[in-house]
């Protein structure tokens, strides 16, 4: 390794070190705001810190460091270090902005900003694949954002401020008369933020970008930067519109056939693809939309269990597709059937691999399971009808599909049958792997612990409903 | 009686003797007579115009002091002076205008013909503007078609022949008709002279009788006098006939014989009938109609055209149309219009023949659209003076056209049901001239290659080179401008005209 | 009292232009000097205006009784009448070098320092006979501009630009009549100057009139029948095509239109009839038309131009809210619209001044070799998307507004349909800055190795319009309460 490049790693790390102690200090030194400037007449560029900041803020300021790390061996086989390295930041902070935006319009604003400064890290590679893929992640995301927009508009009229309040800001006398078209515009930001989600039908971004970008950067992008379009769909619908307005109007009902379907249909592809980041991509594709339904579901349960899973799929698919990554850096292979027998000279990758997948399939205790109970309990609660069972069911059957995409990976892997020879070699603890660990390790305890994130998180809800 | 009042008998006279006496002049003093009589009687018009602005009412000049109804009246109001001085200006600017032209397609005999011919149509067409006889009319309606038929023909090739023959034949039939409303009129009435017959239809009117003959009579003169003065759809002998004569007498003709017609129809409107049985007759709706198609369809002709003299002779099938459309708006401010656009379209049309003629010339003589191409660069006056020609007929402001465009419009808002037809049709028939008009001015101006200039010999064209048009075109540029700037007083002097008309 | 300075800053441009072609330069520089004086001194009367209005009109003349040209400078004009004295200066700027290339200089800044007056004369025409005078000779002087290089193509132009233009006058011109007619005044009036009584309350016909003369009007500001002439009109030298064709003319047709909305014909006659949802649907389609043929453009001066046509109509849909809030957007949308597109045309005329490459497939890697051409670029077509923070937002948000808070079905579709237009406006944008930035892997730069930015003289225009466009976007605060200033007086 040249030093110039190990300068540049020396500097990225420093900097992302000091930006994320920055961040967390931030966050963590109590409740507080800022007003930047003013974006219009009454609309400042304003951050906030609260509970929910806090949470979204650590995890991303701990994953970005991580995979910061594994990244700095990662790209020396894709190279342009440097400039994935300067957005890697770049994102960094737009996210950190994102995150503690305090109204509606700032939160817009580094939502759109957090799509153009993204869209660099796709199309990394220069292929002609990675440009469309990269271009196609961009109008995905400005159609969304737009659609967003379009809400946003008409919720500056309906509402009081735009300034997130718990419950919700909407001005009741305003609305009145007015349900239908604002019931549209509600529906169009769900759509709009959704489609960072990926949720049908703006989805397919995501398994064409995710899967092309460097494993580092679709580590990213499937862990936190699609949680970016989740933290909008909360803010706007728990802290602007209020749960209220919503409850049992169509909105709610087509949002929950939308993200079961989302779901269902993610399992489906992603056990039908046989390119192993694109069944990653697919698989998060499907674990997004239960974050959503759980939003979707609109009772405390179900909040608790998406922002559990918001957490938890976080990790785990930091390692999956780390894991990916590790197997492409190291063998070139990307397909999963070209994967068996690779567990005996990647034992440790392939075993962070293992420990993810069961708690993304949710077997107890792995942190999924805890995520998935409170989902499948919020849904019984709640009062939507035929969706009450109709949900949990999904969610189960979705369950044995993850299984049946993610586990061959790891049983081929390490038991390749007879036909194939595989050299075995012990792996050595290198700064990827230690990555993985650390990660895998998080989503083993926070499983095993969640008690404290809960008790957080229902401090979170107060007042939301 | 003072001495002035003679004036417009004797410039009647002066141009009807100019004629004969021509015939034995040469050439060149034949022309200096013409444009002496053309200046005289310019003169003796403004004489007349201020005499009677002065004396703030018209006056009946009867010939030979014999009374109505037997004796032969001269009647002389405002509008009639400035009438024919308007048309002595534009004849004159015409006539030193096709100079050149003359000497080349006019056979060297044949030029005191000519000159006949042009004293014999002004003096026709004076007569025209200021008879008080309807009869009287008719007889100056004959020469002038007979002296147009010769200015057509004096160049002679076959075409202009044929041309001549069309227009005879139209122009005669038209002159029929006309008589024959005449004859109806004299029968129903019992007189000639235009204020008697006035009294009269009032009369008859007043007792509801002879409704049909009445109309039918309206009906024949309208119609008359609209085939002579080319209303589509009975245009078909303009454009050969303005198109291939030479260049003055296609100028004349298109601005000034068919708008005497016209005139002696107004005066027919409004000496003769009375301007409120015409405007409850349906007559003026058939020439609404008709002048709104010729509107219309004589620019789309005109588009199609590739003949630069052609296309310009089919605008004023357009042009016509718009008279004829302030016509059959019915209202006073329809005639005023359509008399200062009589102005606006002499001063627009005689000044694009000639200049139309300057960019030919610079084209090596040929009319076709291709081969005008930067034609504007090679003869810089003509090129100027078409684009105002043509920024006019478009109805630019500062230009004439542009106001009296305003002054149909604003006429046609008197009129609640034609108001938003006239309207309509008058920005369609805008975007058409436009785009003929300006599609010409930017073909002169796009710059030839200089190897196909020098193969197809076009030469460059000086000013002063051709003094006498470069005159004429500059005079005419700045009539232009005169009627589209100070249109005000202009557009008075025609309303008092008018009410001394009625 | 200083209302004689009007008149100056009309006629100052219009002589020096003309005296242009017959003073005996030496040199080339001594021209550009004594232009670039002529219309710095123009902007700086323009300024010394609207900071300190005349209170009363002047008559330069008198055509008859009812038309005269007269100038006075108002609320509403002052907005476009700024745009105005702010570009041209530093247009003329990049003019002098960008023109080394075409020839024939003379002739064109003639007739490019004559379009300043007479689009000012636009700005500050007292009545609707001032605008149409101004905006027919508007027409006429610019007609040299696109035939300028003389082409077959620039011919075709020409020629359908003199087409439209004119016939979409010739439609106006009813409007006028109407307005001479039927209106108390022909000045420009808050509230509108029609007398209904004086037509016998035939108000349909009023509104078919209304309509026509709309049309014609926004002809100029190429709505979507009309707005095939504008695309066209892009053989034009740069100069002309950015700041004539994606300011000054087209939104002289805008201003046109909202004059005669909002000062002659009047919102209170105009508000909840099919005259305005007509107009709307017509507005609204054109918004996503012009995108869409963006989109489909591989040309990228006509790219630029269909998205002008889009973006007009934006202008045109907050004027045809006709509410406060929507004339606001339409005027800081006026605004903003100004300064991004002239940026993005000044960028694609530094590629062709410095390559005379025009299609944008051939501008693979030109990011790294004029990064701060399209840096630039870059950066308008972010605004143009409506990132917060640039201009565009900030215009694009009161326009929203006003769209949500009329309560009009059509109102909503509209904003849709902005919303629409902007994701096409960021495919067509961002297509040609993924392009520049990040070439196909394998990409050889060695084949755009003479590549470059350009000197100063272009950059500076272009430099200052980037920091004018975030200076409104990060602090819009200066161009809202000017424009809620001009809002208050029309109300």
């Amino acid at each position: 390794m040249d030093r110039k490049l190990q300068k540049l790693h020396l500097f990225v790390l420093i900097t992302l070190l000091a930006l994320a102690l920055a961040a967390l200090y931030i966050v963590w030194s109590g409740e507080g705001s800022l007003t930047l400037f003013y974006l219009m007449d009454n609309i400042p560029v304003y951050f906030h810190v609260d509970a929910l900041a806090r949470v979204f803020v650590t995890l991303t300021s701990i994953i970005w460091v991580l995979v910061g790390i594994y990244a700095f061996v990662y790209m020396e086989h894709e190279g342009k270090e440097g400039r994935f390295f300067g957005f890697y930041i770049l994102v960094y902070l737009v996210l950190i902005a994102l995150e503690l935006a305090g109204n509606l319009v700032t939160l817009y604003f580094f939502y759109e900003l957090m799509t153009l400064t993204s869209m660099p890290l796709v199309l990394h590679n220069g292929s002609r694949e990675a440009i469309m893929a990269a271009l196609k992640y961009l109008f995905y995301s400005m159609c969304g954002a737009y659609c967003a927009l379009f809400g946003i508009y008409f919720l500056y009229k309906y509402c009081d401020t735009l300034t997130f309040r718990a419950g919700g800001t909407l001005n009741m006398t305003l609305v009145s008369g007015n349900e239908a078209i604002l019931l549209i515009a509600v529906f169009m930001m769900l759509i709009g933020f959704g489609a960072k989600a990926g949720m049908f039908p703006l989805h397919s971004w995501l398994t064409a970008a995710h899967p092309i970008s460097p494993a580092p950067a679709s580590a990213v992008l499937s862990s936190i930067i699609v949680k970016g379009g989740v933290l909008a769909i909360i803010r706007s619908v728990y802290y602007i519109v209020g749960v209220d307005f919503i409850r049992g109007s169509w909105v709610q009902n087509a949002w929950i056939v939308l993200t079961l379907l989302t779901v269902f249909m993610g399992s489906m592809l992603a056990y039908r693809e046989k390119v192993f980041k694109k069944r990653l991509a697919y698989s998060t594709v499907s674990q997004v939309s239960y974050i959503l339904f759980g939003l979707s579901m609109l009772t405390p349960e179900a909040f608790v269990g998406s922002i559990l899973h918001v957490v938890f799929h976080a990790c785990i698919k930091s390692v999956l597709f780390l894991t990916a990554g590790s197997f492409i850096f190291h063998t070139g292979k990307t397909r999963v059937d070209e994967y068996a027998g690779i567990g005996k000279h990647m034992s440790l990758t392939l075993w962070c691999y293992t420990f993810a997948s069961l708690a993304l399939i949710g077997i107890p205790p792995m942190s999924g399971f805890i995520s998935k109970w409170y989902l499948a309990q919020g849904a019984l609660q709640s009062q939507t009808g035929v969706f009450r069972f109709l949900g949990p069911a999904v969610l189960l059957v979705s369950a044995l599909l993850t299984a049946g995409y993610l586990l061959p990976v790891t049983m081929k892997g390490f038991l390749p049958g007879k036909d194939t020879v595989v050299e075995e070699k012990k792996e050595r603890l290198d700064k990827m792997n230690a990555v993985l660990l650390i990660l895998a390790a998080f989503t083993v305890l926070m499983g095993v612990w969640p008690n404290p994130l809960i008790k957080y998180i229902v401090e979170i809800m107060g007042g939301l409903f | 009686m003072a001495f002035v009042q003679n004036f417009p008998f004797i410039s009647i006279l002066l141009s009807l003797f100019a004629g004969p006496i021509s015939s034995v002049l040469d050439k060149k003093w034949a022309k200096r007579l013409n444009l002496f009589v053309i200046v005289a009687i310019g003169i003796m018009s403004t004489a007349v115009l201020i005499f009677v602005l002065g004396s703030g009412q018209e006056y009946v000049y009867t010939m030979g002091h014999f009374p109505a109804p037997w004796g032969n009246e001269i009647r002389v109001g405002i509008l009639e002076a400035a009438m024919a001085l308007f048309f002595c200006v534009v004849m004159f600017l015409c006539v030193i205008g096709g100079v050149l032209e003359r000497e080349l397609e006019i056979e060297e005999t044949k030029h005191n013909l000519y000159y006949i011919m042009v004293n014999l149509l002004l003096c026709s067409l004076l007569a025209l503007i200021y008879t008080n006889d309807l009869f009287t009319a008719y007889v100056f309606v004959e020469i002038n078609t007979i002296s147009a038929c010769g200015l057509i023909m004096i160049r002679q090739t076959g075409r202009t022949i044929e041309a001549a023959t069309r227009y005879m034949i139209m122009s005669l039939l038209g002159s029929g008709l006309l008589l024959l409303g005449i004859c109806f009129l004299y029968s129903l009435t019992g007189h000639l002279l235009m204020s008697n017959i006035k009294g009269q239809v009032a009369l008859i009117q007043a007792a509801g009788a002879y409704q049909v003959p009445l109309l039918t009579a309206i009906c024949l003169m309208s119609v008359g006098l609209a085939i002579k003065s080319a209303l589509y759809p009975f245009h078909t002998w303009l454009p050969d006939a303005y198109g291939y004569s030479t260049l003055s007498s296609a100028a004349i003709l298109s601005s000034l014989v068919s708008k005497g017609y016209i005139f002696l129809l107004v005066k027919i409107f409004y000496r003769v009938i009375g301007f409120d049985i015409i405007k409850e007759s349906k007559v003026i709706n058939v020439l609404f109609v008709f002048g709104i198609a010729g509107m219309i369809m004589g620019s789309v002709s005109a588009i199609r055209e590739s003949d630069i003299q052609r296309m310009i002779a089919y605008s004023s099938v357009a042009q016509i149309g718009y008279i004829y459309m302030g016509f059959g708006l019915g209202t006073t401010a329809g005639i005023i219009a359509s008399i200062y656009h009589i102005l606006s379209h002499a001063a627009t049309k005689s000044l694009l023949f000639i200049a139309s003629s300057g960019i030919t010339d610079a084209s090596g003589k040929s009319n076709d659209f291709f081969d005008l191409t930067g034609s504007g660069y090679r003869n810089r006056l003509a090129g100027a003076a078409f684009t105002v020609g043509s920024l006019s007929m478009v109805g630019i402001p500062m230009f004439s056209g542009f106001i009296s465009k305003l002054l149909f419009a604003q006429a046609a808002l008197e009129n609640r049901h034609k108001i938003l037809i006239a309207l309509l049709a008058l920005a369609i028939s805008t975007v058409l001239n436009t785009v003929y008009f300006l599609k010409t001015v930017i073909r002169i101006y796009t710059p030839e290659k200089r190897e196909v200039v020098i193969d197809k010999g076009f030469q460059d064209v000086a000013i002063w080179e051709q003094s006498s048009k470069s005159i004429a075109m500059i005079c005419l540029i700045a009539l232009n401008l005169f009627l589209g700037l100070c249109s005000e007083p202009l557009v008075a002097l025609i309303e008092r005209g008018l009410e001394m008309f009625a | 009292m200083n209302s004689y300075i009007m008149v100056i800053a009309v006629l100052l441009p219009i002589l020096g232009g003309v005296l242009i072609p017959f003073l005996p330069f030496g040199k080339r520089n001594i021209m550009a000097a004594y232009i670039e004086i002529i219309v710095l001194i123009t902007s700086v009367l323009t300024f010394m205006l609207i900071f300190n209005r005349p209170a009363d009109a002047f008559v330069l003349f008198r055509f008859t009784g009812q038309l005269s040209i007269s100038f006075r400078l108002d609320a509403t004009g002052s907005v476009f009448a700024t745009i105005l004295a702010f570009m041209w200066p530093l247009a003329t700027l990049y003019s002098f070098e960008y023109m080394k290339h075409e020839g024939h200089e003379k002739i064109f800044f003639m007739f490019y320092t004559i379009t300043f007056g007479v689009t000012l004369g636009i700005a500050m025409a007292e009545d609707i006979v001032t605008l149409y005078f101004f905006y027919e000779m508007l027409t006429l002087v610019t007609v040299p501009l696109v035939l300028h290089t003389l082409s077959r193509e620039a011919v075709l132009a020409t020629r359908t630009y003199l087409y439209y233009s004119i016939g979409g006058a010739a439609f106006a011109f009813i409007g006028m009549i109407f307005v001479l007619m039927y209106g108390n005044t022909s000045n420009f009036i808050p509230g509108g100057v029609m007398d209904l009584s004086k037509m016998g309350g035939n108000i349909n016909l009023l509104l078919l009139v209304y309509v026509i003369c709309f049309c014609g009007f926004s002809v100029k500001a190429a709505m979507c029948p009309f707005s095939d002439w504008l695309p066209q009109a892009g053989v034009a030298p740069t100069p002309v095509t950015a700041l004539l064709h994606a300011v000054a003319v087209v939104k002289a047709g805008a201003f046109a239109t909202l004059r005669i909305t909002y000062f002659s014909f009047g919102t209170e006659l105009l508000r909840g009839t099919w005259a305005q949802y007509l107009l709307m649907a017509l507005v609204i389609f054109t918004i996503v038309y012009g995108c869409s043929r963006a989109l489909k453009e591989t040309h990228l001066k006509r790219r630029l131009a269909w998205s002008t046509v889009s973006n007009l109509s934006y202008i045109l849909f907050g004027v045809l809210l006709m509410s406060p809030i929507g004339l606001a957007g339409a005027l800081t949308h006026m605004l903003s619209h100004a300064l991004m597109k002239i940026c993005a045309f000044f960028c694609a005329g530094a590629v062709i001044y410095k390559t005379g490459r025009n299609y944008i497939h051939q501008l693979d890697g030109f990011g790294k070799k004029m990064p701060w051409v399209f840096g630039i670029y870059t950066v308008s077509a972010m605004a143009l998307m409506g990132v917060p923070g640039l201009c565009g937002f900030v215009s694009k948000w009161y326009l929203a507004k006003g769209a949500v808070e009329s309560l009009n079905p059509l109102g909503y579709i509209g904003l849709a349909a902005i919303l629409v237009s902007a994701l096409l406006t960021a495919i067509y944008m961002l297509t040609v800055t993924v392009r520049a930035f990040f070439p196909e892997k394998g990409f050889d730069f060695e084949k755009i190795s003479d590549v470059e930015d350009p000197n100063w003289v272009m950059l500076l225009p272009l430099t200052i319009f980037v920091i004018a466009m975030f200076i409104i976007g990060l602090h819009p605060q200066i161009m809202v309460d000017a424009v809620a200033g001009v809002v208050a007086s029309v109300f």
